[in-house]
């Protein structure tokens, strides 16, 4: 931004020396629209920050109401969740949340940076230009979309494979989960690759590279910040993603002991009791504090990754 | 959250005001002025906007607002002055299976809501008692042998706590007993659309839902102690699976809000669109 600005004003200084008078207001307008539009730049990022800021208020707020009426603890590590009987313990959509997040992305990360790398580095031109715009098709579907193919056809081939009675649990979960963000981490990583100056490769087959070798010990790591930002993108999806996961869960609150457990995760329990719960009650606060807690994980979550890339960045 | 409502409502007033003002320009002059605002259950909302409809055209100057959430949000709402009405699938002025009652309001009844018993087309059995409803809910009955069908897990799936359905299932069907979640073969829904499409997609499952909402081959309504979930044999009172729909109101109602609930209550209503739109006259009960 400085640059241009500079660079505008000086010649803005330079004409109004060579034309005296008129340029002098030209000059002016300049100065006058370079504050302007520093401001106008300064409000946008205001407004998000405090947009930002009134959500992370106001659902704190209430959540934290929460703990006048039970313990943290009680909050954090029961398990017993029975809104009916006074009892709220988050502890089985916290691990079910975490659980839910971690396979998705053992699904979709290998996958989507495959399908990345083909994009990138071995397809040819035509399979290209295919597979991108399907990819961005893929990411604008709405999520119910997901959640409704999940209940009518994924369900039933699970139910058949696996021999259970009803499918729903995190597999089933998972595997809409993977569908939905592997469009997204492929695109992103794919951008990453391809932004990989060609000098790299072309020292790298120079020095007698396979093109394995290549892909592996020169492009993804030199692409790994690019990839890593993509799997913070997915992964942010799958932790929020609401509708998909509903539609095939079971949202039967308890911890999901095996693949096929019906369980809930924080998202699809809030989104199940919200419209069932009075407003002054400590079943609202409760929901109100996993609310809170999913964006928390998040941001967590964030920070991980960031740290790590930071780690491994250092290292190579 | 609560501003948020607050917004909503507001916005859908407006809606609903600019509405009501173009058709007040063709409707006669009328006295009855007021605004009332309706908020609560989702299974009476169809009920609430065609009465609202048809109200509005007799009375120009009478603006009503109506929204759905959930049954509880309905006296919620009386209660905090929000709404006028707050529509409920349950007596909200006494106690019931997990909310308390709300004091000082009065409960106006305005429709039979009848529910069935379903299950998949899969399953062989057509009929059900009380207790082996109770069993299957419980959880101590779980394979469809035990109730004369094939032998074959019992998939369970029901609504989530608090919701309204449940509430009248779990009082009429299984006479107040549990609904227990089970590890295996136990599914919740949120919404009776979601029950429908669960039950239809997955063999070997029972569920229950809005008579309105039985349609299709995928689905069938079970028998209840012998008796067929059909309208008539509601007001003929031989099946007991059924609730009344209420308006909630702060007190008796006044002005603009009791003739609302004059005419929904009135017979051209009942006998009419209330009909059409599946649910039950109230006065067919008396009979």
């Amino acid at each position: 931004m400085g640059a241009p600005v500079q660079n505008l004003a000086s010649r803005a200084q330079k004409s109004s020396l060579a034309e005296g008078g008129i340029s002098a207001k030209r000059h002016n307008r300049h100065l006058f629209s370079n504050t302007m539009f520093r401001y106008y730049f300064l409000f946008s990022i205001l407004a998000l920050c405090l947009v930002l800021g009134l959500v992370i208020v106001f659902i704190g707020k209430t959540a934290l109401l929460l703990f006048d009426n039970i313990s943290p603890l009680d909050f954090f590590f029961s398990f017993n969740w029975s809104p009916e009987e006074e009892a709220f313990g988050a502890a089985a959509f916290i691990v079910n949340t975490l659980s839910l997040t971690a396979l998705t992305l053992l699904i979709a990360v290998p996958v989507s940076v495959g399908m990345a790398v083909l994009c990138a580095e071995i397809a040819p031109k035509w399979l290209k230009s295919f597979i991108r715009p399907v990819l961005d098709l893929l990411v604008g579907i709405p999520s119910i979309v997901y959640g409704y193919l999940g209940l009518t056809v994924l369900l039933p081939f699970l139910r058949r494979v696996s021999g259970e009675g009803l499918g729903d649990g995190l597999l089933a979960a998972a595997l809409v989960l993977a569908l939905m963000v592997l469009p997204t981490i492929c695109r992103i990583s794919d951008d990453a690759i391809v932004a990989v100056p060609r000098k790299y490769r072309d020292a790298a087959y120079a020095l007698g590279s396979t093109r394995l070798q290549v892909i592996m010990r020169v492009v993804l790591p030199a692409a790994s910040r690019g990839i890593i930002s993509a799997v913070i993108l997915g992964m942010t999806r799958a932790v929020g993603e609401t509708m998909a996961v509903v539609m095939v869960i079971g949202n039967t609150p308890q911890l999901a002991k095996t693949l096929f457990t019906p369980s809930s995760v924080l998202t699809s329990n809030i989104v199940m009791q919200i419209s069932n719960v009075e407003f002054d009650s400590t079943w609202n606060y409760a929901l109100h504090m996993m609310a809170f807690l999913l964006l928390l994980i998040s941001f967590v979550l964030i920070l991980i990754i960031r740290i790590l890339g930071r780690n491994r960045r250092d290292a190579a | 959250m609560k501003v948020f409502k607050k917004l909503t409502v507001t916005a859908l007033t407006a809606v609903i005001a600019v509405t009501a003002s173009f058709a007040g320009i063709a409707a006669a002059a009328d006295s009855l002025k007021g605004k009332i605002t309706v908020n609560g259950s989702t299974a009476l909302l169809p009920l609430t906007l065609q009465a609202a409809k048809e109200f509005q055209k007799l009375h120009p100057k009478v603006k009503i607002a109506a929204s759905g959430k959930g049954s509880v949000t309905g006296p919620q709402a009386v209660k905090k002055g929000i709404a006028d009405i707050g529509a409920c699938d349950w007596d909200a002025s006494i106690d019931v299976p997990g909310f308390k009652a709300f004091d000082g309001q009065v409960a106006n009844k305005v429709a039979v809501i009848p529910f069935a018993t379903i299950v998949n087309k899969n399953v062989g059995v057509d009929n059900l008692t009380t207790e082996q409803l109770q069993g299957i809910y419980s959880g101590k009955i779980t394979n469809w042998k035990e109730v004369g069908g094939s032998d074959a897990s019992i998939v369970v799936v029901t609504r989530a706590f608090g919701s309204g359905t449940r509430v009248n299932y779990q009082a009429k069907a299984l006479a107040g007993g549990d609904i227990v979640k089970k590890e295996k073969n136990y599914k919740e829904t949120g919404s009776s659309g979601d029950m429908k499409t669960a039950v239809a997609t997955t063999p070997n499952a029972i569920g229950y839902i809005d008579l309105v909402y039985v349609s299709g081959s995928e689905i069938k309504a079970v028998k209840f102690n012998g008796v067929a979930a059909t309208t008539d044999n509601v007001i003929n009172g031989s099946y007991k699976i059924w609730a009344y729909g209420y308006y909630m109101t702060k007190g008796q109602p006044t002005g603009a809000t009791k003739e609302f609930i004059d005419y929904v209550q009135s017979k051209k209503f009942q006998n009419g669109s209330l009909k059409k739109l599946k649910f039950i006259p109230i006065a067919a009960m008396k009979g």
